[in-house]
């Protein structure tokens, strides 16, 4: 008996793809939108994910770091992530200058089961840089605008400088059937907006439960309090959809890190309902 | 019939062997007993119960590079590390040949780790059956046993005035050395090893896992990565990149659940911060998350991490009270 | 004599315990091997008779009143140990009133290892000259008559004599086989910063790999965060599980310190340490 291995290692997952960065925009004083562009042609056209999986980015010389792709892959305008500098390997990152070499490994992870949702009228909740994860799902439901019943956007932040995504704001608002509500924890002289905490405005607002999907993303004690809010609206758990962050050294399922109770953020999800977290043995 | 090789023609095939792989065997160095490449035969120790460090790091390294950053002319190249030459790994025992059969199931599920895939396929394990297990071995109670050739390629257990050789791979088989020669000879009896109660622990564990047992374990814990490192089937690790002057690589080190920004992220955040979240964490893998996904326990028994608890903390004595807990807490 | 202790030891707690002056008691009791001994929680007085006291008690149980700086605490602490108790009084991690400290007049422990106790006393006893705590509440067991001790610092000495080229390579060796398991700092009742150096990432002090060079700045910058604060309890050495001799490094620096500033970690919770102040006319050291 001879042991097989060695015949289906030709890639090597810890390998990312090279990757030219194309683009940097500021969304927030601390938020970066990096636009990175695969530098294999064929690869390039190839690569395939979904609203809610997410890559490695690679700093060559500091590390890598797991991040939400926040872009959609039917718009051919390269891969894009929100960056928050919060780190060194995000501020590695930030400091990059278009036509920097850098390294993407994935995609990774399960996603948003959108063709599920058909039909059915989506709340989406987000809270700072949680709506990252959150913007490809808005921008493939308005794609499929037809497809869905009411949207209902909510993005909050700390202050209106840390709302990501304003230049969608628009286009957000201006598509049929869609709300958009902006709220801050602290306004300015400027800001005439709602000044309330995510779950309040969730409170306020209080969408139905009917034939819908709330979809909430944000710091874990936002959602926490987002998750009680509407299930005191009577929304089921599963039709309350979360996407979680762990620290991840591989989104392989290897380095044991990611797991809460026996789930692995990284294989198991990232997206998780919340009848399947209240079946998690750990908090997450 | 039985294969036979003389202590003399053993030593001159591991000398054949020191000339053509790298050889790694227990040898001691600063009073402790570890495995490490050999450049005699004299060096390696036959008679030994257990090694300080299990042999995982043959495979799985303390510290090892994924991929060296090459940059030339504005064009960037990742460079992957490559295993090139074969390894004869000799004087393991069963149990450490089993915790290299455990982390198989992490390390080569697809899609596989491939420098872990290539030290493995480049890796021959010459094993000898244990003969002398410690107090505080357990192995036959975690499905391995003293003289179970099942995860090695070649097995040689001592009798008479040489070694009955057990090829129990066509790998092994391979190596053998063609003074290998047939004769009658029986196999010593394999000693017996103190059982600790382990029957059904995975199932018994989803029912104590809020029980304040695990922070009053933790009490006692110093939080060291001293278990995590002894343990032949801890895989945890860190990824990281090594910048020296111009060089850049891509570095893989041993970690460890117990470390106190092991689940921390950027910003602080850590849903693991109690202590006792962490130990719990350490037996829950190893006896409930593991086996669930990859149906068998992720421990050997090889009671490394007994032996080398600062504060005794011992797994035996854990699966035990955890037996007890579970039949007070009822199903 | 030494079951007497534990059972002296044992009634304290009790006492303790059920007035509710304390809520835990820190002590020791036998190990699962048998033969050595392990920290021990008491938090009910239905188990202050797993308590014991030997020569096999080695471990410095002060490094956990760190773990309960708000609750209080009784603990079971050796001469040697109760430095610790100052150290961590001196440099405010912990609060007098809510520690009550039950001393052993010490006559020496043994070395141990699993399923094992040595014949003799550690070497590092056979040295002391402090054998009556320095701080406690409660005092059990009788000191040995004093002795004058004999040269402390033989093998520091011995190391001092060796040229660097030769001490280079003989500290190069050990820390080759470090595998940064910390555990010697986490056993250490000096070592308790939030974020230790070793892992900050920004500014990144030290990068992840367990190799020679790493191994090596981790070590150094371990024993220096000690200087003026280690109380020579050798839990570092004790608990290396590639046997790295941390008190000759730890030593060398304790004689420093002491030759330069007379100064000796713990003997006081009031003292000011060395690295804690400056004055104009104290020698340096460097440059002299």
């Amino acid at each position: 008996m001879f042991r097989s291995w060695g015949q289906k290692l030709e890639h090597n997952p810890f390998i990312p793809y090279l990757a030219t960065l194309k683009g940097k925009l500021d969304l927030t004083p601390d938020i970066k939108l990096l636009t990175l562009e695969l530098d294999d042609p064929g690869l390039r056209d190839n690569f395939d994910y979904r609203p809610g999986q997410f890559a490695f980015l690679s700093a060559f010389g500091v590390g890598e770091a797991p991040f939400g792709i926040v872009s959609v892959p039917y718009r051919k305008q390269g891969l894009e992530f929100a960056v928050r500098r919060i780190g060194t390997v995000t501020r590695a990152l930030h400091e990059l200058e278009p036509g920097a070499s850098t390294g993407v490994r994935g995609p990774f992870g399960n996603y948003f089961p959108l063709e599920e949702y058909r039909g059915k009228n989506m709340i989406i909740i987000g809270g700072g840089i949680g709506m990252a994860p959150l913007r490809p799902v808005i921008n493939t439901i308005l794609h499929h605008r037809p497809d869905y019943g009411e949207v209902l956007i909510i993005n909050g932040a700390r202050t209106p400088q840390d709302l990501v995504f304003a230049p969608e704001f628009n286009l957000w608002r201006g598509a049929p059937g869609t709300t958009l509500e902006l709220t801050v924890d602290r306004g300015d002289e400027e800001w005439e907006g709602r000044v309330a905490l995510v779950p309040d405005v969730v409170k306020e607002l209080a969408p139905s439960p009917q034939n819908a999907i709330a979809i909430t993303c944000g710091p874990p004690i936002m959602i926490r309090f987002v998750l009680q809010r509407l299930k005191e609206l009577g929304f089921a758990d599963n039709q309350i959809v979360t996407t979680l962050e762990s620290k991840m050294k591989c989104g392989l399922g290897k380095c044991a890190r990611c797991n809460i109770g026996d789930k692995y953020i990284c294989k198991d999800g990232p997206v998780f309902t919340f009848e399947q977290i209240s079946g998690f043995m750990e908090q997450f | 019939m039985t294969r036979f090789i003389s202590k003399k023609d053993l030593i001159t095939w591991l000398e054949k062997l020191i000339q053509e792989r790298i050889l790694i065997a227990p040898t001691t160095k600063n009073g402790l007993l570890l495995f490490q490449p050999v450049s005699e035969v004299e060096d390696i120790v036959l008679d030994f119960q257990n090694t300080e460090l299990s042999p995982k790091e043959c495979f799985f390294s303390a510290t090892e590079t994924l991929f060296a950053v090459k940059r030339e002319d504005g064009r960037t190249e990742l460079v992957p590390a490559t295993v090139d030459r074969d390894t004869v790994l000799f004087g393991l025992h069963p149990c450490d040949a089993m915790g290299m059969a455990i982390n198989d199931k992490p390390f080569l599920a697809e899609p596989a780790d491939t420098l872990y895939g290539q030290h493995r396929a480049r890796t021959t394990l010459i094993g000898l059956p244990c003969s002398k297990p410690t107090t505080e071995c357990f192995c036959t109670s975690m499905g391995g046993g003293p003289h179970d050739p099942t995860h090695l390629d070649v097995l040689l257990t001592e009798a008479e005035d040489g070694y009955i050789v057990q090829a129990v791979t066509g790998k092994g088989e391979e190596i053998l050395p063609s003074s290998v020669v047939e004769r009658e000879i029986v196999s010593p009896p394999p000693p017996s090893v103190e059982p600790v109660p382990a029957a059904g622990i995975s199932e018994v564990m989803e029912r104590v896992f809020e029980a304040p047992y695990w922070s009053r374990l933790a009490d006692r814990c110093i939080h060291c990565n001293i278990c995590a490192y002894v343990c032949p089937t801890c895989y945890c690790f860190d990824v990281r990149d090594y910048a020296n002057g111009g060089r850049i690589e891509r570095v893989r080190s041993w970690e460890s659940c117990q470390s106190p920004g092991f689940t921390r992220i950027a910003g602080g955040y850590d849903p693991r911060s109690s202590k006792g979240a962490r130990l719990r964490q350490r037996f829950y893998h190893k006896l409930r998350y593991f086996p669930q996904e990859f149906g068998a326990l992720g421990c050997v028994g090889c009671g490394r991490c007994i032996r080398a608890c600062p504060v005794n903390i011992d797994i035996r004595e854990v699966i035990s009270d955890v037996q007890k807990l579970g039949a007070k807490i009822g199903t | 004599m030494r079951q007497e202790l534990g059972q002296q030891i044992g009634e304290k707690a009790r006492e303790l315990l059920s007035s509710g002056v304390v809520e835990c008691v820190i002590g020791y009791e036998r190990a699962t091997d048998g033969v050595t001994a392990r920290p021990l929680f008491v938090y009910g007085v239905e188990d202050v008779d797993r308590l014991i006291f030997d020569d096999t008690c080695i471990h410095n149980l002060t490094r956990y009143l760190l773990n309960r700086r708000d609750k209080n605490t009784a603990v079971v602490a050796k001469p040697c140990d109760s430095r610790a108790i100052n150290l961590l009084l001196n440099e405010k991690q912990i609060e007098r009133e809510k520690v009550f400290i039950i001393g052993v007049a010490c006559q020496g422990v043994v070395e141990t290892r699993w399923n094992q106790a040595g014949e003799t006393l550690q070497a590092r006893c056979q040295l002391c000259s402090q054998h009556t705590p320095v701080v406690y509440d409660f005092l059990v067991g009788e000191a040995p008559p004093e002795q004058p001790p004999p040269e402390a610092y033989a093998d520091v000495l011995e190391m001092e004599a060796r040229s660097a080229a030769e001490r280079e390579a003989f500290w190069q060796e050990q820390f080759d086989r470090c595998i940064r398991c910390y555990a010697c700092r986490q056993v250490c009742p000096g070592c308790y910063c939030s974020e230790c150096f070793v892992e900050q990432l920004d500014p990144l002090w030290v990068g992840i790999r367990i190799a020679p060079a790493e191994n090596q700045i981790w070590n150094t910058i371990r024993a220096f965060h000690l200087v003026g604060r280690c109380i020579g309890c050798n839990e570092c050495e004790r608990v290396c599980p590639l046997n790295i001799p941390l008190s000759l490094l730890n030593r060398k620096l304790e004689k420093e310190v002491w030759e330069l500033f007379g100064f000796q970690a713990g003997m006081s919770a009031e003292a000011v340490p060395p690295f804690a102040t400056f004055e104009k006319e104290e020698k340096l050291g460097i440059g002299e």
